[in-house]
């Protein structure tokens, strides 16, 4: 579903050439839920913001759902963001001045058609456990649940990609477990996850490693033994309840 | 994209910052309602001009004794010209058919007396039947008649100025006055008239008969004006033409030679004065636009920090896939959404200070609902010109960096 074929990308400022990408190939199918990891520096965001439309590289070919995005202009890339991809940032990005189920509606405003929004919103609301809280605003919200809010606007036009970069770099163990068991179930469910993080404890929930060094693909392999996000959230109930008391 | 949806949730945002929302539009407030309260104004001005300018009656023709210059837009006469007669003013009567009545009539100023307080005031002599024509109607006593202007009866009707000049408070009917050195009797007092079209009180003045003030008190035979009045206003051009033609022959002037005379139709009166009125109207609503237009400034420095602001939610936006001309619609859409409100709350303040306005009698003022569509109009045109460039900023920015702004 994904192809990525000796992707590249540098940036020239004035006589300076920075290389950020290198030549990166990988392959994603349908259902995969990969993890790309790599230090800072490495590409990742740059890899990121290409898988997501929001640049392009400099060669190289990416297709995803069979389309050419290497070369697409802007107004495709807009649609393609619109319809195929949705996004969970680090950030979260929510606008606060208006409630969750407006702001997972926003992609709709963007959208051909005549979607009904609104249902499909509280649907989306739904499915991360937040059907009771669609009249909260952001600032009424936690930052687990601010996420899981981001995660059911990315989910609302039913994506064929869920790119996520460093989903619970703003959270606490157990608000971050929370996001990565959504993960799960969504891979569970059948939907291509990618998940963008410099922290290996994340990227160990994923099904498939690809490690990123200085622009290049340094390492790319299955995870031998992915971890269970709601076991760590159990583990996490049990010590709670262990040493609370106490 | 969905404008109207995303035009709510716009409102939404800017709701969501009363404060600065207010200060963007207050400009534009007070622009729209200053165009609205000047214009009203300025139409109210220019109603009470052509009422004033219907009360002198429109349907008169005033032939004057001299050839006419133009002064800063007014008719004057120069020279001293001792051709029109009396009878000019008879033939006039006799031989024009859309005619019904043609006044003879002389002017001058004197200083009047009586009992030892004294004042200068225009005296004017007039046939009787000029008080019906000129429509110069009494307050107390008397109009002098046909048989005081024959027999040089020294009666006198006084206007509201000379009265309280004169004799304060006190009914000054039946009173002695002295005009130069001769003793004429108060018989009638005018109503107030106000200024006329030049702005000359038409109050302060004397009128007495046309004989008695061309034997008693000029001493010449020829007179300086004469008040034609047609039989319909649809007759003054007419009458005009006729009244030129006649007295051009009487005079015996060759064709080229200029007239000796100056032919004033009230109609023309109300054709300049309505046209200052227009532009002075023009002139105070333009004053009031350029107020508006500076109101625009107000939502461009406003939009400029708004974009700024909001530079995260537009790198939001184009991740859920706006385009840049979606960014610029939303920018140039909020922007003219708030000059509309403070285009509608500018009428509205406008419209209460008009009446306000006028119920205090300070100024006329007519409300004008065309004046009030034009600058809600304008106000929206210029919030869509000042939004251009914020918008413009917005669309531009890239996706990538908008989102990693602080």
């Amino acid at each position: 579903m994904i192809e990525v074929e000796n992707l590249t990308k540098q940036y020239a400022k004035g006589a300076v050439v920075t290389v950020v990408l290198a030549g990166v190939s990988f392959r994603v199918a349908k259902g995969e839920f990969v993890a790309i990891m790599g230090a800072s520096g490495a590409g990742k965001s740059t890899l990121m913001n290409i898988l997501g439309g929001l640049d392009t590289p400099t060669s190289g070919t990416y297709r995803l759902d069979g389309l050419d995005l290497a070369r697409a202009g802007d107004d495709e890339l807009s649609r393609v963001r619109n319809t195929k991809i949705g996004f969970v940032f680090q950030q979260f990005y929510l606008l606060d001045r208006i409630d969750a189920v407006t702001n997972v509606m926003l992609p709709f405003i963007y959208a051909d058609g005549n979607a009904d929004g609104a249902a499909l919103a509280g649907k989306a609301l739904a499915a991360v456990g937040l059907g009771g809280r669609a009249r909260h605003r952001p600032s009424e919200l936690s930052g687990g649940e601010q996420q899981r809010v981001a995660i059911a606007r990315a989910l609302v036009t039913d994506p064929v990609l869920l790119l996520a970069d460093e989903p619970t770099g703003n959270l606490d163990t157990r608000n971050g477990l929370e996001v990565l068991a959504i993960f799960q179930r969504l891979h569970r469910e059948g939907r291509t996850l990618i998940v963008v993080t410099h922290d290996r404890a994340v990227a160990d929930h994923a099904s498939r490693l690809i490690v990123l060094n200085d622009g290049r693909v340094s390492a790319d392999e299955p995870v031998a033994q992915p971890r269970d996000a709601e076991a760590g959230l159990r583990r996490l109930e049990a010590e709670a309840a262990a040493g609370g008391p106490a | 994209m969905h404008l109207s949806k995303n035009a709510v949730l716009s409102c939404q945002i800017l709701a969501a910052h009363p404060l600065r929302t207010v200060l963007s539009i207050t400009g534009v407030v007070v622009g729209v309602s200053a165009v609205v309260v000047m214009v009203s104004v300025g139409q109210g001005a220019e109603r009470r001009i052509l009422d004033r300018i219907g009360r002198m009656g429109t349907d008169v023709v005033t032939v004057n004794a001299a050839p006419a210059r133009l002064m800063i837009g007014r008719q004057r006469t120069v020279a001293t010209v001792t051709t029109l007669t009396v009878e000019d003013a008879r033939a006039i009567a006799e031989n024009c058919p859309q005619v019904t009545a043609a006044v003879p009539a002389v002017s001058k100023s004197f200083v009047v007396r009586w009992d030892g307080t004294n004042t200068t005031t225009t005296v004017i002599g007039m046939a009787a039947d000029g008080f019906r024509v000129r429509n110069i109607t009494l307050a107390s006593g008397r109009p002098f008649d046909v048989e005081d202007d024959h027999l040089r009866r020294r009666v006198a009707v006084i206007g509201p100025t000379v009265a309280k000049n004169l004799f304060g408070s006190a009914n000054p009917l039946g009173r002695e006055i002295r005009i130069g050195r001769v003793l004429f009797e108060v018989v009638g007092a005018t109503r107030a008239r106000g200024t006329d079209a030049n702005g000359v009180d038409q109050d302060d003045m004397v009128v007495v008969p046309l004989g008695t003030a061309m034997r008693r008190l000029l001493n010449i035979p020829y007179i300086q004006t004469v008040y034609v009045q047609a039989r319909g206003s649809q007759w003054m051009d007419r009458v005009e033409r006729d009244v030129r033609a006649l007295l051009r022959e009487r005079q015996r002037l060759a064709d080229g030679h200029p007239d000796t005379f100056t032919i004033q139709n009230q109609k023309t009166l109300v054709a300049t004065e309505r046209e200052a009125a227009r532009s002075m109207t023009l002139l105070i609503g333009s004053a009031a636009g350029i107020a508006l237009l500076v109101g625009g400034v107000g939502i461009l420095a406003v939009m400029l920090i708004a974009v700024r602001e909001r530079t995260r939610e537009i790198g939001l936006r184009r991740a859920l896939g706006a385009t840049p001309r979606d960014i610029r619609a939303q920018f140039l859409v909020e922007a003219v959404l708030l000059a509309g409100a403070g285009g509608v709350f500018g009428v509205a303040l406008g419209l209460v200070t008009t009446w306000a306005v006028a119920g205090l009698g300070a100024w006329d003022a007519v409300a004008s609902w065309p004046a009030a569509a034009l600058a809600l109009a304008f106000a929206m045109t210029v919030g869509m010109m000042f939004g251009i460039y914020p918008a413009q900023r917005a669309s531009r920015l890239e996706p990538i960096q908008a989102l990693r702004s602080e």
